[in-house]
C-alpha cells in the first residue's frame, strides 16, 4: 500500500509538471505580444496602440525578453518554494487570488454535485426495475438530452424561463442559496444523466447475477435485494465517473461559472487567458489539476473500502 | 400425496436467434422425504427446470405447466406468495457458488439475513448463522462470518451455500450440480454431506447433477433428460443397472469405470430439434419410424421410457 501510493503520488507530480508545462508555453505561443496585452488591460485603452517604448518597459520589468525554458524554470522554481507570483492585471499574488476565489467553486461543485447524485442514482434504480416500461423510456429520453444538451445552452434556457419570464431567481450572482440554484442545475445535469445510465446499466447486469438468483430463492424480499444486494455492486463503476465528474465540476466549471458570473476559479482562468495574465493562468491551471488528480486518487483508495476484493500492492 | 407434482413443464427463451425450446413436457413427482435425481449431459435442461420451480430464471423465460406444491401452483402464485415458501419451505443451492455469494457483503451476514427475514433480532441471527457455519465444518466461524466470500476456499463457498439453503430446514431442497468444478477431495465431501442431508426422513430433494455417481449413491428415483425431455425416469438402482433407454445405456457406458466409453455425437440444436426421436441420430438401434415419429413416454409400472424399441 505504502508503495503504491508512493508510485501514485510521483505519477501525479509528473501530470502536474506537465499539464503547467504545457500551459506555460502554450500561452506564450498564442498570437499577439503578452507585454501588448498587459498595457492594454492595464494602463491603455483596448483600442489604443501601445508605444514600443512601453512595451520595453513592460518586458524587462516582467522579464519577458528571457527564453521561455528560463521564464518557465523561475515559475517553476518559486512554485516549488510556495510561491505562485503575482497577477500582471490585478497586482495581488495569485495564492490570494486563489483562496479568495476557491470557496465560491466548492460551493457550486458540491451543490451540483448533490442533485447529480441525489436524482440520478434513484431515477437510475426504477429505470432498471420498469426496464423497457414507460417510465424507462421517458427517463432515458430524458438523459439523452441531459447528456447531448450543452451546458452553456441549458443554463440560457433556465435564465431565460427561471429568471426572464417566471422572475423567481436572480439571472447572474453570487450570494444567498436563490443564486445557487440555476448553476447548480445546468452544472449538474450532464453528471445526472450520466450517473443514470452507470446506475441503469450496472443494476441489468448484476440483476443477472447468479447471487442475485440466490437471493431471491432465500425469500428475502424484492426491495431488499435491490438495495442491500445489487445497488452496492452496480454503484462500483460509477464511483469513477463520479470521482471524474467532481473533478470536472471544482476545476472546469469554467463555461457555468462565466455565464452566471459566478466568481469561482472558473471564471478566473478565464479573465486570466483573455488578458494573457500567465501567473494566473498557470495558478489556475494548477490548482485544477491539483484537484483533478487528487480526487482521482481519493476515488481508487475508496475503492479498497467499498469493494473488498480490491488491495493495492 | 407427492409433495411436489410438476406436470407438462415447458420453458422456453426468447432469444435473438428466436424461441428456443429448453424444456419440454416435463412430468415428475417427489413424494416426502424422496430424493429425484434429473441427469443430463450439459444443455439437457436440467438446471431450468430446477430454476423454473422457484421462478428464478431471466425475464426472457417462458414457463408453461403446472407446478404443485402441497396443492398450490408454484408457476402462477404470487409473488408475495411465493416469497415465503423460498427458502423456508423450499429451498436451493445453486451451482457455482462462487458467483452465488455477493462479493460485497460478509459472508456472515448472507446467513444472517435469511434469519432476519423472520423477524428475528440482528443479534440472534448473528448468532443463528455463527451456528449454521459452525454445524458446515467452517474453522473458526466468528472469523470466517467477518471475512468476504473470496477469502473463503471453494470448499468452503460450497459449504457456505448449502448451509444457507437448509438454514430454516425446508421440506425441499433444489440442489443444482453440487459438485460441479469441485476437486475429487472437495467432491468426497460434499457427497459425504449430502449422503448424511439425504438420511433425513422429512426432507425431500430434488438433485440435478450430471455426476452419475452420485445420483447412484443419494437418490431413489432418477430422471435421464435430453434435449430438454425425460427419456427414461424408474428407480435409481434399478435404472442404473439395467437401463432400458439407449441414451442412458451410453451414458452409463461413459463413465469411467465402465470403459469411458464417449457416446457418439452431440445433441441436437435446441433451435430446430429433429423431427423423430430427438436422440434418433445417434442411436445404434436407429429404426425407420424413428427418423418419422416422436416416440411418447411409455408407462410400466414405475418405470417409463421414451423409445419405440420398447
Amino acid at each position: 500500500m505504502f508503495h503504491y501510493l508512493l508510485k501514485r503520488l510521483a505519477f501525479m507530480g509528473l501530470t502536474i509538471l506537465a499539464v503547467s508545462g504545457l500551459t506555460f508555453f502554450l500561452m506564450n505561443i498564442i498570437p499577439g505580444g503578452t507585454a501588448e496585452l498587459i498595457l492594454k488591460h492595464t494602463v491603455l485603452e483596448l483600442e489604443e496602440i501601445p508605444t514600443s517604448e512601453q512595451i520595453a518597459e513592460i518586458s524587462s520589468q516582467y522579464n519577458l525578453h528571457d527564453p521561455l525554458y528560463i521564464q518557465f524554470g523561475r515559475w517553476l522554481a518559486d512554485a516549488l518554494h510556495g510561491d505562485l507570483g503575482s497577477s500582471y492585471i490585478l497586482k495581488k499574488p495569485v495564492t490570494y487570488l486563489l483562496l479568495l476565489r476557491l470557496p465560491a467553486t466548492i460551493y457550486l461543485a458540491l451543490a451540483s454535485m448533490t442533485i447529480a447524485i441525489a436524482l440520478g442514482v434513484p431515477l437510475g434504480v426504477i429505470c432498471a426495475v420498469k426496464e423497457n416500461k414507460f417510465t424507462d423510456y421517458l427517463l432515458r429520453i430524458v438523459t439523452l438530452v441531459g447528456v447531448s444538451m450543452p451546458g452553456f445552452w441549458l443554463a440560457l434556457l433556465l435564465i431565460l424561463l427561471f429568471s426572464v419570464t417566471l422572475k423567481l431567481v436572480p439571472v447572474a450572482g453570487y450570494g444567498g442559496i436563490k443564486y445557487l440554484i440555476l448553476p447548480a442545475i445546468a452544472l449538474s445535469m450532464h453528471t445526472m444523466a450520466v450517473t443514470l445510465r452507470m446506475v441503469r446499466t450496472g443494476m441489468l447486469e448484476v440483476m443477472n447475477q447468479p447471487y442475485i438468483a440466490f437471493a431471491t430463492s432465500k425469500g428475502l424480499p424484492p426491495r431488499y435485494i435491490i438495495i442491500k444486494h445489487a445497488l452496492k455492486n452496480a454503484l462500483l463503476p460509477t464511483l469513477t465517473v463520479l470521482g471524474l465528474s467532481l473533478g470536472y465540476m471544482l476545476g472546469g466549471a469554467v463555461v457555468i461559472e462565466t455565464i452566471f458570473a459566478w466568481p469561482g476559479v472558473g471564471s478566473l482562468l478565464v479573465d486570466a487567458i483573455t488578458a494573457r495574465d500567465i501567473p494566473l493562468v498557470q495558478g489556475c491551471v494548477l490548482t485544477i489539476v491539483g484537484i483533478f488528480v487528487t480526487i482521482n486518487l481519493f476515488v481508487d483508495l475508496i475503492y479498497t473500502y467499498v469493494d473488498p476484493r480490491i488491495r493495492y500492492g | 400425496m407427492a409433495l411436489l407434482e410438476v406436470s407438462h413443464l415447458d420453458v422456453g427463451f426468447n432469444t435473438q436467434l428466436g424461441s428456443v425450446q429448453a424444456v419440454n413436457d416435463v412430468s415428475f413427482q417427489i413424494k416426502k422425504g424422496e430424493t429425484l435425481g434429473l441427469i443430463g449431459e450439459s444443455g439437457s435442461g436440467k438446471s431450468v427446470i430446477g430454476m423454473s420451480l422457484l421462478r428464478l430464471l431471466p425475464m426472457n423465460a417462458c414457463v408453461k405447466g403446472e407446478a404443485f406444491f402441497e396443492g398450490k401452483d408454484l408457476l402462477t402464485m404470487k409473488e408475495k406468495d411465493l416469497q415465503k415458501i423460498r427458502g423456508e419451505r423450499i429451498s436451493f443451492i445453486p451451482q457455482n457458488p462462487t458467483a452465488s455469494l455477493n462479493p460485497l457483503l460478509k459472508n456472515g451476514l448472507q446467513v444472517s439475513e435469511v434469519f432476519e427475514r423472520k423477524g428475528h433480532s440482528k443479534e440472534n441471527s448473528w448468532k443463528s448463522a455463527l451456528k449454521v457455519m459452525e454445524r458446515l465444518m467452517i474453522r473458526d466461524p466468528g472469523l470466517s462470518a467477518k471475512k468476504y466470500p473470496h477469502q473463503l476456499s471453494g470448499g468452503m463457498r460450497q459449504r457456505l451455500v448449502a448451509g444457507i439453503a437448509l438454514s430454516l430446514q425446508p421440506e425441499l431442497v433444489i440442489a443444482d450440480e453440487p459438485t460441479k468444478g469441485l476437486d475429487s477431495l472437495t467432491r468426497g465431501k460434499t457427497i459425504e454431506f449430502f449422503k448424511h442431508l439425504e438420511g433425513d426422513e422429512d426432507r425431500a430433494m430434488l438433485l440435478i447433477t450430471h455426476d452419475l455417481d452420485l445420483a447412484y449413491e443419494i437418490c431413489d428415483r432418477l430422471a435421464v433428460l435430453y434435449a430438454g425431455e425425460i427419456v427414461e425416469m424408474g428407480p435409481a438402482g434399478e435404472l442404473m443397472d439395467l437401463p432400458s433407454h439407449p441414451y442412458t445405456r451410453g451414458l452409463i457406458k461413459s463413465l469411467p469405470k465402465n470403459g469411458l466409453i464417449p457416446l457418439e455425437g452431440r445433441s441436437p440444436s435446441l433451435l430446430e430439434l429433429p423431427g423423430g426421436c430427438y436422440f434418433g441420430e445417434r442411436c445404434c438401434h436407429h429404426k425407420k419410424e424413428c427418423s418419422c415419429k416422436h416416440p411418447q413416454l411409455k408407462n410400466s409400472g414405475a418405470w417409463q421410457t421414451r423409445c419405440h424399441l420398447n
